[in-house]
């Protein structure tokens, strides 16, 4: 459906999109997350014709937009990160305005406008002059403006910014609808909203494709482990020696005891084991209760924050990490 | 196109600015119209329009402030140009809508010789024939504002910009009388042009090469002219300059002369500045 090949950005010496490659499949909905200024909104202005690619090309059904660039902008529907929206019409004004210039048929015009309005729920505004409407709505009249003549592609630029949490999950839904007939990219900053409605997450950061993968594998990617909170009360070195009995645990990491005559720690193990039973009993062995226990998996965060920093910080927060794990094995042989 | 011009003449009557502009011109008009012809007892329409034709350095800013510039600080330029429209039908259509308000305004003034004809006789001809120079030198101010709006973000600045181009062209017959005919001024006043036309190409193009290209080529180009024949930079300067001036060709209409090569000039000017919105548009895609 859509191809983007070694899309490169220039500004100057300042480069906003590096060498970017990436495919999505009709029907799909591609997320693209990274942090402010990774060159998602760059890319999608480039994809849709607005700018223009200092190298690399965007086809869409097979037509290059720098070549065909009506045949292709008649293909997509767009919704910028600010909806670009005329003050002074009315939301019906505006929305016929916008079938007009995407050559909407005269015939199913109306009909159209008024099953988008219902779609996007703004049927109750839509004799109120833009300008009078609260942001979530001028997000909706937005979102109304992208769908306008049913384009194959949809492009949204952060959907979401600005809605509150009902209309964020009715957003979600509509993006998810959409998908039946249509192809959707969609951007954001915000993990789960990409992880709850997209088939595949691009993740970018400076530009740079950094990770493209469904939700549910980005874990793996970055051989995260699985994670057990322990609190049990007891003495400190019975416990840490006896669960250095187990085997299937990696790592074991001691943290400040919240309540005194207590053991807080955190197990690391291989993310497939489950320790759980084996912890129980072998601390029932001992006599020592298990106040907590909780399981702690990579979250969707965590993997967005590791792979979008600074390699330099990266490195410091390896070192930091073999430091502790010294100390750790050190206790262990206590 | 026709859903741009649709929407911009709209978006005039829906605000108050459309109302304002026509209720303006149309009462500075008849005031004129009343100093020149009723008060006077003159039949000559003539005397009020060319005495009037200041008005669009005033008040076409006005209208063509918001065009464009209005646009690229909404980010609505997003949806025009990420919609399958071509820039000329985005430019066309604004021009068209602006030039429809004029010519409502025209189409009023142009009963005023009829008035006038219930009383006595009216020289027709000279009356329309400044009337058609009216429109079209109005359609030339309105094709300038409309590219000095797409080169901003900001009404204000678009105005004032505006306002200040449309007043040179107005001062620039008295320029020109003042300005030294002889050829090495306008030899060197020529080159220092070509250096600038070349500098702001850098500017827009960050092409090294070629600005120094095309400023190396003018160069040489002009030095070989003015060896071989000086005589043709004699009074270059007046002649451009004056050629320039939108107000200098006017003359000739409301002596009642349609000169085909006016009609021309002011066509042309109007060709010439659509067709640099169009490419100010378009350039904002590669930049």
């Amino acid at each position: 459906m859509i191809e983007v090949k070694n899309l490169v950005k220039r500004y100057g010496d300042h480069i906003a999109v590096d060498d970017l490659s990436f495919t999505v499949e009709k029907g799909q909905i591609l997320g693209f997350l990274g942090p402010n200024g990774a060159g998602k909104s760059t890319t999608m202005n480039i994809i849709t014709g607005y700018i223009s690619a200092t190298e690399g090309t965007v086809t869409v059904n097979g037509l290059d937009i720098f070549e065909e660039p009506e045949k292709v902008k008649q293909m997509i529907g767009y919704l910028p990160e600010f909806p670009p929206l005329y003050p002074e019409l009315t939301v019906l004004e505006y929305l016929n305005f916008v079938a007009d210039i995407k050559k909407v048929d005269r015939q199913s015009r109306s009909q159209m406008v008024k099953d988008i309005m219902e779609t996007t729920k703004i049927t109750d505004v839509k004799n109120r002059l833009i300008k009078h409407l609260s942001k979530g709505y001028k997000q909706r009249v937005g979102l109304a403006q992208a769908i306008m003549g049913y384009p194959e592609l949809i492009i949204l630029d952060e959907p979401t910014v600005g809605l509150d949490p009902k209309q964020i999950i009715e957003i979600r839904e509509l993006i998810r609808e959409l998908s039946n007939n249509h192809t959707v990219i969609l951007s954001s900053h915000i993990m789960q909203e990409v992880s709850a409605v997209c088939d595949t997450i691009l993740i970018i950061d400076k530009g740079k494709r950094v990770l493209q993968d469904k939700p549910e594998n980005l874990s793996i990617h970055f051989g995260s482990k699985g994670g057990l909170k322990l609190v049990v009360r007891g003495d400190k070195d019975t416990v840490i020696s006896e669960l250095n009995k187990i085997e299937k645990i990696t790592n074991l990491e001691e943290s400040e005891a919240l309540e005194e005559g207590t053991v807080s720690l955190t197990l690391y193990f291989r993310e497939d084991d489950d320790i759980r039973e084996e912890v129980f009993f072998s601390m029932s062995s001992i006599k020592m209760p298990i106040l907590e226990m909780q399981s702690i998996r990579m979250s969707l965060e965590d993997i967005f924050i590791k792979v979008t920093q600074d390699d330099e910080l990266h490195d410091i927060n390896n070192s930091e990490i073999t430091d502790e794990e010294e100390v750790v094995t050190d206790a262990g042989n206590l | 196109m026709l859903a741009i011009y649709k929407k911009e003449l709209r978006s005039y009557f829906t605000s108050m600015i459309g109302y304002v502009f026509m209720a303006l011109f149309l009462s500075i008009v008849s005031f004129y119209f009343y100093m020149h012809n009723l008060n006077s007892r003159v039949a000559n329409f003539e005397y009020t329009v060319s005495n009037v034709s200041f008005i669009f350095v005033l008040l076409v800013p006005l209208l063509t402030m918001r065009l464009m510039a209005e646009e690229n600080k909404q980010k609505t330029d997003q949806l025009l140009l990420t919609s399958p429209v071509t820039a000329t039908d985005i430019v066309m259509g604004k021009f068209f809508a602006v030039f429809t308000i004029l010519t409502m305004i025209v189409a009023v003034i142009s009963v005023y010789p009829l008035i006038m004809s219930r009383y006595g006789e009216v020289p027709f001809a000279s009356a329309y024939a400044s009337i058609i120079g009216f429109l079209l030198l109005g359609g030339a101010y309105l094709a300038m504002g409309l590219f000095l709006s797409s080169l901003t973000e900001s009404q204000v600045i678009a105005a004032v910009i505006t306002f200040i181009v449309f007043f040179l062209t107005l001062i620039m017959e008295v320029i020109a009388k003042n300005i030294s005919t002889s050829h090495k001024t306008a030899f060197i006043a020529f080159t220092v042009l070509w250096l600038i036309i070349c500098l702001v190409l850098w500017i827009m193009m960050r092409n090294i090469t070629v600005a120094f290209g095309a400023g190396i080529i003018g160069m040489i180009v002009m030095t070989v002219i003015y060896m071989n024949n000086p005589s043709l930079f004699d009074g270059a300067i007046v002649k451009v300059v004056s050629w320039l001036s939108a107000m200098a060709r006017f003359g000739n209409f409301y002596m009642g002369i349609l000169d085909l090569s006016d009609i021309i000039y002011y066509l042309s000017i109007i060709f010439v500045f659509l067709f640099l919105s169009t490419q100010v548009i378009k350039k904002k895609r590669w930049s």
